[in-house]
């Protein structure tokens, strides 16, 4: 059971604005094979940045997408080389995206038990600056792996 | 009140999608009030289901009761007549240390009272 792949990650992502990077990363996704329909996905991560934004501090942002034209939950994760403005709950800029792809059918599902692990690691002042220093995909999907682990295992 | 020196918090988090804010709102207020010396059980209500569900004890024993109000929470009838703090999601991300810090300076002083008047 994986959320990450190596596809899935990108250590140096150039993006002038969010929407840029948001469009950048949805590609990965559709690439990735984990998309139906890129346009549909992409058009719901903009309608949800629309209610509420997803720059939740510490320089982190976690669009996500949850609509069926998701064919399977995953994470995709951008360094981004400038920090960008992501009208975030603490007005700082953002340079690491997780970018989340959640099917709207996925109740139950366990890969949800995995986002939720992440999203609860991510609080972690240490983690975060883990992730921030990781200067490969391996140390990301190690990174990721290693709480997903946790997760299951609780 | 209970006599008890610990601060005894519970909440219940909830978020539009449920699949992130929900549970980083719940390990943000567990991190923060864990801490600060407090005890804390803290409900999610995400896509998943409803998760560590508070139990009628530990409500029973909670100073206070924290909510997020960006949706909706399921049975909230079972914190009637408790103090309840309503915010968001994202508020408890991102301030929780001074969300507890200020709930403790409320709460001790009122506990130090009530202790008092037991007293008298």
């Amino acid at each position: 059971m994986q959320i990450i792949s190596k596809q899935l990650i990108n250590l140096k992502l150039t993006a002038n604005d969010k929407e840029e990077a948001i469009r950048k990363i949805s590609n990965s996704l559709d690439e990735a094979d984990c998309l139906y329909n890129y346009n549909d996905y992409l058009a719901n991560v903009l309608a949800r940045e629309e209610i509420t934004t997803t720059g939740i501090g510490f320089g982190i942002a976690i669009p996500h997408g949850k609509t069926n034209a998701v064919k399977q939950i995953s994470v995709s994760f951008a360094h981004l080389v400038k920090p960008i403005e992501w009208q975030s709950l603490d007005h700082e800029k953002v340079d690491l995206i997780f970018q989340l792809a959640v099917p709207e059918s996925s109740k139950g599902d366990e890969h949800l038990k995995l986002l939720s692990a992440l999203s609860r690691k991510l609080i972690h002042p240490d983690f975060r600056e883990q992730i921030r220093n990781s200067k490969t995909s391996e140390q990301i999907i190690d990174l990721i792996g290693n709480s997903l682990l946790d997760a299951v295992k609780g | 009140m209970k006599k008890s020196e610990k601060i005894n918090i519970v909440g219940v988090t909830a978020c539009p999608s449920g699949v992130a804010h929900t549970y980083m709102a719940a390990e943000s207020l567990e991190l923060a009030a864990k801490n600060a010396g407090c005890e804390i059980h803290v409900e999610t209500q995400g896509q998943i289901g409803i998760e560590n569900e508070l139990t009628p004890e530990q409500i029973k024993e909670a100073d206070v009761v924290i909510l997020t109000n960006d949706i909706g929470i399921k049975n909230e009838g079972r914190f009637k007549g408790k103090p309840a703090l309503r915010v968001s999601s994202g508020t408890l991300i991102n301030k929780s240390p001074i969300i507890v810090k200020k709930l403790i300076a409320k709460l001790s002083g009122r506990k130090i009272n009530n202790e008092v008047k037991n007293a008298q």
